[in-house]
């Protein structure tokens, strides 16, 4: 196997990276799609203000705590990318781990909510207020698990020392998914 | 991966931490604009720290730049076009009867509640039951507070869901059909799917309780 990096990765027309390129074209059409939900949401949370009582049952401190474990994961997923720029992959892996770590720890307190919520009878069909809740955070709860998935086989490579560049591309993904929570921690939690 | 930016992750990281206790605690005050200012506007500081010092978008070439303010730029065509219709309720040759009615019912319901604010809230004495405080939050939603059958959560459902102040609908119920259809469902009773069976979330006693509640909506 040759050690040559893949023309891909080289070659390039605007001075991006094309993997890099590759990602924010994914994350600017996720942000058509989240940032249409969430302004659907708004206009008609502003247009219904009885709305308030649907929203003052969600949980601060569960939404709350999510935040805080996904900020830490970000944290610790640009500490990752900071090891393999300096080509300490082992390293990077390890933080990529403990990003994973951040993920699986927001997937339990999510299912605990939802289950939670849902055992007290407040279901997608409940109330509009509801059925964004579960499509927004059902959403974002998809790409946290997306993302975990595709950090471990990053985070597998990167120990090995191999394609250390898209550490830095999970990461920028794992960003955007803690930005979007940043979103819609006010949105559903907060605004009451 | 080539470039090497001098960023102090930390001190980022704790800022966010720090913003973050700041929009829990902004809201506690009640102040409509305190809470604007430190649930959204503090939103908008975390989302521009991590765009810009873990994405790393500053130092990312401009053309990026641009294409993210595209897609900006066309969520606020579609916010500004859509919007006015949703927000309002009425126009110059146009009104929203639902909208409007489900306001007005919301409203109405949040005052009857008064400023005790959440229902679920109060489940948090634990060993209490009281059957309004249980009505309130498992059947208000589609049967309305006052038993109308007008709940924000039932205008979209079909059948509509029972309205326990019409004498039409006591003309073929008694109390032990009310109690069936709150522990077994309504099609327990040859009634909708829509009307769920509660006997998993309350016990024999607590749906006696509530079969009495209902009991009394009667005209």
């Amino acid at each position: 196997m040759s050690h040559a990096k893949p023309i891909a990765t080289l070659r390039t027309a605007t001075g991006i990276p094309t993997g890099r390129l590759a990602v924010w074209w994914l994350l600017a059409s996720e942000m058509v799609i989240f940032g249409g939900l969430i302004l659907s949401y708004l206009m008609h949370r502003l247009g219904h203000p009885e709305w308030a009582d649907a929203a003052a049952v969600t949980n601060t401190v569960i939404g709350a705590t999510n935040t805080f474990v996904l900020l830490t994961s970000s944290f610790t997923a640009v500490l990752a990318h900071q090891a393999a720029e300096q080509g300490d992959g082992k390293k990077a892996a390890k933080f990529l781990v403990l990003t994973m770590g951040g993920a699986l720890t927001f997937l339990c307190i999510k299912a605990y909510e939802w289950w939670s919520e849902i055992s007290h009878g407040y279901t997608i069909a409940s109330h509009t207020f509801w059925s964004f809740y579960y499509m927004m955070s059902g959403l974002h709860a998809l790409h946290v698990i997306a993302g975990g998935i595709i950090m471990g086989i990053v985070a597998l490579d990167a120990f090995r020392g191999r394609e250390l560049q898209r550490v830095e591309l999970i990461g920028i993904y794992w960003h955007f998914v803690d930005v979007i929570w940043i979103f819609l921690f006010p949105l559903l939690y907060i605004a009451k | 991966m080539s470039e090497h930016h001098e960023v102090n992750y930390k001190k980022i990281y704790v800022t966010l931490l720090f913003l973050l206790v700041v929009s829990i605690v902004g809201p506690e005050f009640g102040v409509v604009w305190v809470t604007l200012v430190t649930a959204f506007g503090v939103a908008l500081i975390k989302a521009y720290l991590v765009i810009e010092n873990f994405m790393h978008l500053r130092w990312e070439k401009r053309l990026m730049k641009w294409m993210l303010a595209a897609t900006v730029g066309i969520l606020m065509l579609f916010f500004f076009g859509v919007a006015p219709d949703v927000m309002r309720h009425d126009g110059h040759n146009w009104v929203n009867d639902a909208a409007i009615a489900a306001v007005e019912r919301g409203i109405g319901g949040a005052e009857v509640e008064g400023e005790a604010g959440p229902v679920v809230a109060e489940e948090a004495e634990p060993g209490v039951f009281s059957a309004s405080t249980a009505f309130n939050q498992a059947c208000a939603a589609c049967h309305g507070q006052v038993g109308d059958g007008n709940g924000p959560a039932g205008a979209a459902l079909d059948p509509a869901p029972a309205n326990f102040t019409d004498p039409a609908f006591w003309a073929e119920r008694d109390r032990e059909r009310i109690h069936l259809v709150i522990r077994d469902g309504a099609v327990a009773a040859g009634g909708s799917p829509l009307m769920v069976p509660w006997r998993n979330t309350y016990n024999e006693e607590q749906i006696e309780s509530l079969t009495d509640y209902v009991m009394g909506f009667q005209p």
